[in-house]
């Protein structure tokens, strides 16, 4: 973090420090190349007017006049008596001779020259005496042969015309000024410039003389360079075009800037500045110097030495860039000073700030975890304080509600353990292997019929796949497959489909041979192990995260099928042993008449009244034959488990007209209401022993006497028989039971406890429905229902089993 | 550059040529032809260089330095040697005089002027100063002379020179040495000086 924060400082400084630099070093190049020129321009100036003041000394008329003179003598010479009046003259000069000195050094001239150098000569153009410069260190006049004619002093030479200067000067003729470099005059000492202007005739015709005066460049130049001073080291220098110094406050005068690699870079012919690689003073820094040519006195020099000269302006690169680095020094204390103070503030903060945030922060992690946690204290005194007031408060409430929702997490967690455990313990005692099946067919519960009923422990065989304990025929498990797929898929999609389920799921009752019938007809039984189960499935909604699953019911019928037969077979004899007896009974009657008047014929002689008996025994006769035909002549029209169409009205009759001749001594009062309706498909001697069954039942509930009303009608798609009789009625706690098996209210002999039961099984195998209604001891009503369509049939269990 | 070259050291050099010519003329004259000589006299020798400077400077300032500057090339200024410029006419014709005299035949031209921005352009004799007096009442007719310095005599013929162009009139009203600077087309602004040496 810390880093973060300074980092930027440190670049931002590097970069106010590159560009502060750049800026002083365009700021600083400008000016010091301002005051070059400037101080060029006054050099030049100084130059021009010295120029200028010499110039009327190069015109003064008594100088030109005596020059002219000169020059017509030497003109009227020939070149032989030219030279050796030369010759003479520069012997004479120096041995000394006084009258040469006299004639040089105090003729007139030497006093205009003396008068000139001394102040005290009067340009005529001027008021005021020109106070000439002491810088001047020699001053004299040679005429068109190079002669002296006048000077300061005699310490030169006599003869000049083949010097430099004077033949720069004096230019064929023509006269031009000339400026001399800088040179070490060994007999003056100091290093001197010369000056030397041609002295043109009266009409500026031609040159006849020139005028020589030579500088202390030092002396010359100072006064106005070496003031120029500013700062501690920055100054004004004036150097030649070779890198001669003519004037330096620093470096003397005649010596060369230490650094010839600067010359051509200071040197241009204009003005500017540079970033120069060392100062020319002997230091190796690089350096900002400004330069300028002196572009006037260049018209001069470079036409007499092919030299310019140039200012140089220089200051040392430590002062210029002081400030720049007193900036940087200071901003980098205080930028150290800011990190320092960042680093304490930071830790302040971090205590005051960051350190409670974050508690805070870990303390609502532990909240959002769930986890209660003691309130948290902090006292800042400020937001943070009553932020973690209001987490407190938070926690607070959250962990009372969390307290409540514990409890009842732990209550719902204990509902649903007892669920599941009183679950298993309720499938564990269901008689019924009850199994669970995952996705592949893979087993995820048994209870505890299944496990004993396959042998298997639940541990080992949960996960295994069903068919590894259903050792099936591969069609049978294909059947299973599909039956599971079908079920698990149905399951999860429609909750609508539980319905369904439920009366799919109820438990078949192996006396209720419709429900069996149709699941006959779905072939839901399995042979495994040499025993007969039958099957359900029913769907159970899938766990969150896992698939679907079926559950299967198991039944194993084996020994209610060896049961049932029995059953059957018993109720076959019961029913037969009431038939027998209502045949014995309807033959009874008849065969006491036969004998009473078979006894009677005996003993009649009168033959018309044995006829009589005769005819009377024939009557009974045929009754009886009537009798037999009635409860055999049915059955020998069809096979006797054969299907036929049956006319309920007339089977109706016939029942009743044998159940009458059961209980002869009844006194009961039948009432009939049959409505017509279609017959039904069933087996007559079920149906009749239904009839049968139910009909006994109620002459024996009026024994006393009664009324019994039976009715048939069609209602909607449905046939309605109802028997209503006003005997003894059955009583609320036996009213469920009566369809049950073996159960009877009756004395010993006179009921098997199975009519009702078989009934039941009848109507329920013909697609109707049975049930009895009673209202204590008001009699009771028994209602049959049968579709009127009620093929097809289901199969025989017979067939089955 | 190529064109400051070709004024700084062509034109000046072709300008030399000319009068080389017209002298080399008149020399041949000399050598070949007294009578001939003699008639030339050096009225007609300086009118004759006269023609030649103006007409060499008229082609300078009209030809060079005018389109120059119109044309936005190059300027003319005083301090040409510094700059990126060329010479003003004026300057032109003072190279070209240099040139003359350094050329060895003693032939001389020069400005002068009653009103000189440098003094060292202000009349040198007593006679140039009438002349220059007496052009500014009749700038037609040149003034000539013969004049001595010494023993030294010389002819010299002075004319008139008539602010003829901008360009002179613009730079003499403007420059701050000038002390007059009320100059307007046509008027006398100074005088081409021709001196020719009279060989004794």
């Amino acid at each position: 973090m810390l880093l973060v924060g300074t980092l930027p400082l440190v670049i931002g400084l590097v970069l106010a420090f590159y560009q502060g630099t750049q800026e002083i070093r365009e700021v600083n190049g400008s000016s010091f190349e301002a005051l070059a020129t400037e101080t060029a321009r006054k050099i030049d100036l100084v130059i021009a007017d010295e120029l200028a003041r010499t110039a009327l000394l190069s015109t003064d008329v008594n100088i030109v006049k005596e020059l002219e003179r000169n020059r017509d003598a030497l003109s009227e010479m020939n070149p032989q008596e030219r030279a050796l009046t030369l010759q003479q003259e520069q012997k004479a000069w120096n041995a000394k001779a006084a009258g040469m000195l006299k004639k040089t050094l105090e003729g007139p001239f030497a006093d205009i020259l003396q008068s000139h150098v001394g102040g005290t000569f009067i340009d005529p153009g001027h008021p005021i005496p020109v106070i000439t410069r002491s810088a001047t260190r020699g001053l004299f006049i040679t005429d068109r042969a190079g002669r002296v004619v006048a000077s300061l002093d005699s310490d030169i030479p006599y003869l000049h015309h083949e010097e430099a200067w004077w033949k720069g000067a004096f230019h064929n003729g023509v006269g031009q000024p000339y400026m001399g470099q800088v040179a070490f005059d060994s007999h003056l000492g100091v290093y001197t410039f010369t000056l030397s202007l041609p002295i043109m005739d009266s009409l500026r015709y031609e040159a006849i003389g020139v005028l020589h005066r030579i500088y202390d460049a030092k002396e010359f130049f100072a006064p106005s360079i070496d003031i120029i001073r500013f700062g501690k080291t920055g100054h004004v220098m004036l150097i030649d075009s070779r890198g001669v110094v003519l004037s330096c406050p620093i470096l003397p005068t005649g010596t060369s800037i230490s650094d010839t690699r600067l010359i051509p870079l200071v040197t241009p012919l204009h003005s500017g500045w540079t970033l120069a690689p060392s100062d020319g003073h002997g230091g190796t820094e690089a350096s900002i110097i400004g330069f300028a040519p002196l572009s006037n006195t260049r018209q001069i020099t470079q036409m007499s030495t092919g030299q310019t000269w140039h200012m140089f302006v220089w200051q040392s690169s430590e002062e210029v860039f002081a400030p720049i680095e007193h900036f940087f020094k200071w901003t980098s204390a205080f930028g150290l000073l800011g990190v320092a103070m960042l680093v304490t503030l930071g830790y302040i903060a971090a205590n005051r700030i960051t350190a409670p945030i974050r508690r805070l922060q870990e303390a609502a992690q532990q909240i959002g975890r769930g986890e209660y946690r003691e309130p948290i204290e902090l006292s800042t005194g400020d937001e943070i304080e009553e932020l973690a007031d209001e987490v407190n408060r938070m926690n607070q409430q959250l962990a009372s509600q969390f307290a409540g929702l514990e409890s009842q997490v732990e209550l719902k967690a204990q509902e649903v353990k007892y669920l599941e455990e009183s679950t298993i313990k309720i499938l564990d005692n269901v008689p019924d292997p009850v199994l669970m099946i995952g996705p592949n067919e893979q087993i995820e519960y048994l209870n505890k019929a299944s496990r004993e009923a396959f042998a298997v422990n639940n541990g080992e065989i949960i996960g295994t796949p069903l068919f590894q304990i259903f050792p099936l025929d591969p069609a049978t498990q294909d059947r299973l497959k599909q039956e599971i797929q079908a079920v698990q898929v149905r399951e999860p999609l429609s909750s609508g489909s539980t319905q369904d389920n439920v009366s799919n799921t109820t438990l078949q009752d192996p006396l209720n041979p419709t429900n069996w019938a149709h699941s006959g007809t779905n072939r839901q039984e399995l042979r495994i192990n040499q025993r007969t189960f039958r099957y359900r499935w029913f769907g159970v909604q899938a766990r969150p995260g896992r698939g679907p699953s079926a559950g299967l019911v198991l039944r194993d019928t084996t020994e209610e099928s060896i049961l049932q037969d029995r059953i059957i077979q018993g109720e076959k004899l019961a029913s037969l042993g009431v038939m027998s007896a209502g045949i014995g009974h309807e033959l009874n009657n008849p065969l006491v008449g036969v004998i009473g008047l078979g006894e009677a014929i005996q003993e009649e002689t009168d033959p018309e009244q044995i006829k009589e008996y005769a005819r009377g025994i024939v009557q009974h006769g045929k009754r009886m034959a009537s009798v037999v035909r009635d409860f055999t002549g049915q059955s020998g029209k069809q096979l006797p488990e054969g299907q036929t169409a049956i006319n309920l009205n007339e089977l109706l009759e016939q029942s009743l007209s044998t159940v009458k001749g059961i209980f002869p001594s009844v006194p009961v009062e039948i009432q009939t209401h049959f409505g017509p309706i279609p017959p039904i498909q069933g087996k007559v001697l079920e149906l009749s022993q239904t009839f049968i069954n139910i009909l006994t039942n109620a002459f024996q509930a009026m024994k006393q006497g009664g009324k019994l009303d039976i009715s048939t009608e069609k209602s909607g798609e449905e046939l309605e028989i109802r028997f209503r009789d006003t005997g003894t009625g059955i009583s609320p706690t036996h009213l469920p039971r009566v369809f049950d098996p073996f159960f009877t209210t009756k004395g010993q002999g006179e009921g098997s406890g199975l009519g009702l039961t078989v009934a039941y099984r009848i109507i329920n195998k013909l697609g109707g429905h049975i049930r009895m209604e009673s209202e204590g001891n008001k009699g009771t009503t028994c209602l049959i229902t049968l579709p009127v369509t009620n093929a097809p049939l289901a199969r025989e269990r017979s067939s089955t089993s | 550059m190529t064109n400051l070259r070709y004024i700084r050291n062509g034109l000046p050099i072709l300008f030399l040529t000319t009068i080389l010519i017209g002298i080399g003329v008149s020399s041949s004259l000399q050598a070949g032809e007294s009578n001939a000589m003699k008639n030339l006299s050096p009225e007609k020798v300086a009118d004759f260089i006269h023609a030649i400077v103006e007409a060499d400077r008229h082609v300078y300032t009209t030809h060079i330095v005018e389109r120059m500057q119109e044309q936005g090339v190059v300027m003319a200024r005083e301090d040409w040697e510094n700059k990126s410029a060329i010479p003003l006419p004026a300057q032109f014709l003072h190279i070209s005089s240099k040139l003359v005299a350094e050329s060895g035949h003693g032939i001389r031209f020069r400005l002068i002027s009653l009103w000189p921005i440098y003094r060292r352009n202000g009349p040198a004799t007593g006679f140039e100063r009438q002349a220059l007096e007496k052009l500014s009442l009749d700038t037609n007719t040149p003034q000539r002379g013969i004049v001595s310095t010494g023993k030294k005599r010389l002819f010299q013929a002075i004319y008139a020179d008539t602010a003829v162009n901008d360009t002179c009139i613009t730079c003499h009203n403007a420059h701050p040495l000038s002390p007059k600077r009320d100059f307007r087309k046509g008027d006398l602004m100074g005088a081409i000086v021709v001196t020719i040496p009279l060989e004794d």
